[in-house]
């Protein structure tokens, strides 16, 4: 990771200087182990902050459709997933591929720090550790030897792309597909395989912890309206209400409108404060895209016509076999 | 001071819940949150914070006060009381029970909000302080003593292995302990020894935290003089995705917007927290003096830095419970705020 870490910043000060672009989104480092965070740059002497480690799972993608307002060109570091991000950004209209220098990044899985505290809860983390495979938890009294399975986010430990799947420039060498990226539709089975009523119930249940503070769709790469129906005081549904009916609404709405387009980067379920599992959500819909029209992931290219906007004279339509409540 | 072992805890909530409603904090599918007890219910005391604040208790999210109808075009208008019943909440670490005192300066001062004012009332706190501070807790910058009994707590309570101790400060405190002596028993010499030891204990390990040393004397000038410093703000700003979570988890933002349900000839008015973060926060008829997001971030860090002490004799409007801390998604917080007003400039 050192040795991305001084690519990355000989790569951002080159191109500031060059001008080749005018602006870098990347990664900086805060005074918590798990504190790593986007920073905007734009003078050649600022790029010895950014950094590559373990916590670098923002997504920097979407944030060039606000700075590309601003800036001509950008210079933007990509692991896989927000390599679809951009791509479906492109697709979307939302940003020229001109405007934007890639970076690509293969990454082996970041890091969930709720996973690192519950295993070390109260025992003040200092530093994590790779080596190989495995990960050492260093507290100020203990060192636990953990699994990649254990601390990474369940979206890294199923990820399908963990290469970017689009760049200019290429910073590592590729990395092998994650070994349980075939397991990703499991836990939407299990849900499949409930009742109708035991379905309505679970949604119910994760539904109401919701506290309305919309950041699963502020940092979701496929929410991006100009204004979004919810925010928009003429559309008479921006309600903040604290509801069952307006909760339910604002998710049933969310899910449908990023149909086709979610990249599954499971960014809206790690931002949500009450735990909601919402990437279960859009992951059921890819899950029926690609039962119904043939497989398709979302932002692979940026080309390929998405199923849910095209009509095949050969598409089958099972919805009405499934049925629901 | 009495204390109680552990291992009589149940019957407590038991005997708690048959009078009151019973607020503890409850595990649940990853989120901690003061909730409503029943049997059962996974109760977590060694984790210092929970996912939101307390603050829901006094002031819920959603609270109908007014219902009307328009029958044979007569309109009739019925208000609606605060719901609720009495209830005790047990676990609120020192910051979250500062944070009630912060909330009373805004919605107790004339015109008292009287939904607010009966929430108050109908609760007895119980304050428990924090055996294993977190290292995104920074309360001490606050003058908060986490190790103590704080002001406010109707009942203060410490963790001293295998019983807690708990110490009446109020009437309503005093109460609720003859109401369920028979699960007490008195302390003695050792006790308060544990007591004590308890305390040194958290001291030391406060002294321990990353951010104990957040200095808020740094940050200096005029309130003009911070608010121009657009420099600070803009760099800040360009990262936020002006979602609430920071004001949504934050145990003393207390912003809130009025808002219709329109039947067809019936309806409701309700208030709901709001966000300054929100892209129609402070929007009015003539449209919005808050345009930018930059605007918006700003006035989130001049309310709890600058407006709020200004206007209640130095008292901050944060308690350094490090909710914002942990959950912004792009990690701005206040303690880079504070950092960088102060002067130290390698935090963005
Ligand atoms: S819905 Fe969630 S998983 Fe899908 S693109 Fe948006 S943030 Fe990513
Ligand atoms: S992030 Fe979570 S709590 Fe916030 S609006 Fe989305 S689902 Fe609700
Ligand atoms: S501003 Fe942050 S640290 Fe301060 S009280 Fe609010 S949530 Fe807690
Ligand atoms: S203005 Fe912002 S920071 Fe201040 S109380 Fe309201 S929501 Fe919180
Ligand atoms: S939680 Fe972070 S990103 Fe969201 S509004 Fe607050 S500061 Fe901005």
């Amino acid at each position: 990771m050192e040795n991305i870490t001084k690519k990355i910043r000989a790569v951002a000060k080159q191109a500031l200087i060059d001008k080749e672009v005018d602006k870098i989104l990347g990664w900086k480092k805060g005074d918590l182990w798990s504190d790593s965070y986007p920073v905007f740059i734009t003078k050649p002497e600022d790029t010895d902050t950014l950094i590559w480690d373990l916590f670098c799972i923002n997504n920097l993608s979407k944030f060039l459709i606000k700075e590309l307002t601003k800036h001509d060109k950008i210079g933007i570091f990509i692991k896989g997933c927000d390599s679809t991000s951009f791509n479906q950004l492109l697709k979307d209209n939302r940003i020229n591929r001109d405007d934007v220098v890639l970076y690509g990044i293969p990454c082996e899985g970041m890091v969930d720090p709720e996973k690192v505290k519950k295993i070390m809860l109260n025992e003040r983390v200092r530093e994590i550790k790779k080596h190989e495979n495995n990960f050492t938890l260093i507290s100020k009294n203990k060192n636990i030897d953990v699994s990649g399975e254990e601390i990474k986010y369940d979206k890294c430990i199923t990820c399908i792309s963990p290469n970017p799947v689009v760049y200019d420039q290429l910073l590592s060498d590729e990395v092998e597909n994650s070994k349980h990226s075939g397991d990703r539709f499991k836990r939407i089975e299990e849900i499949e395989a409930m009742s109708p009523d035991q379905r309505y119930n679970f949604w119910k249940g994760e539904f109401q912890r919701c506290i309305r503070c919309n950041a699963c769709r502020d940092i979701c790469p496929a929410c991006s309206c100009v204004k979004c129906v919810f925010d928009n005081e003429d559309a008479e549904v921006s309600g903040k209400a604290k509801t069952e009916g307006e909760d339910t609404f604002f998710h049933l709405v969310r899910a449908y409108h990023v149909a086709g387009r979610c990249v599954d980067c499971g960014e809206c379920a790690r931002v949500c404060p009450a735990g909601i599992p919402l990437d279960l959500l859009n992951r059921k819909i890819i899950k029926d895209i690609n039962e119904v029209y043939g497989e398709f992931n979302a932002g692979m290219d940026s080309t390929t016509p998405a199923p849910l906007v095209t009509f095949k004279l050969e598409d089958t339509d099972t919805f009405s076999k499934k049925g629901g409540k | 001071m009495k204390k109680i072992l552990k291992t009589k805890l149940p019957e407590l909530w038991q005997k708690i819940s048959t009078d009151f409603d019973l607020f503890l904090p409850i595990e649940k599918n990853k989120t901690l949150n003061f909730s409503l007890w029943k049997d059962g219910e996974k109760v977590n005391l060694d984790k210092v914070r929970t996912t939101t604040s307390s603050k829901h208790l006094v002031f819920p999210q959603t609270e109908t006060y007014l219902k009307f109808k328009n029958q044979n075009n007569k309109l009739s208008l019925k208000a609606v009381k605060a719901i609720g019943d009495e209830y005790v909440i047990f676990g609120v670490r020192p910051c979250d029970v500062k944070s009630f005192k912060l909330l009373d300066n805004i919605f107790l001062r004339e015109p008292v909000d009287t939904y607010y004012r009966e929430h108050r009332d109908r609760g007895t706190i119980i304050s428990l302080a924090c055996t294993n501070p977190e290292d995104t807790c920074f309360c001490s910058s606050f003058g908060i003593d986490a190790s103590s009994a704080p002001l406010g707590a109707d009942v203060a309570a410490w963790d001293v292995g295998d019983s807690y101790i708990w110490k009446p400060q109020s009437e309503k405190g005093q109460k609720l302990m003859d109401s369920t002596k028979e699960l007490f028993t008195d302390i003695d010499e050792k006790d308060i020894q544990n007591l004590e030891k308890e305390k040194s204990n958290i001291q030391e390990k406060l002294e321990d935290l990353p951010f104990n040393n957040i200095d808020l004397s740094k940050i200096k000038g005029t309130q003009q003089e911070i608010f121009d410093k657009e420099e600070i703000w803009n760099e800040f700003s360009e990262r936020c995705l002006a979602c609430g979570t920071c004001s949504y988890l934050c145990p003393t933002c207390h912003c809130y917007d009025l808002q219709d349900y329109k039947g067809n000839n019936h309806g409701e008015k309700f208030r709901c927290w709001d966000s300054c973060m929100s892209s129609d926060f402070t929007l009015m008829a003539h449209g919005n003096p808050r345009t930018t997001q930059m605007q918006r971030l700003r006035q989130r860090f001049m309310h709890k830095l600058v407006y709020y002490p200004k206007n209640h004799k130095g008292d901050y409007s944060c308690v350094g419970c490090g909710r914002c801390v942990d959950r912004c998604p792009v990690h701005i917080d206040i303690v880079k705020i504070i950092k960088k007003l102060g002067g130290e400039n390698n935090e963005l």
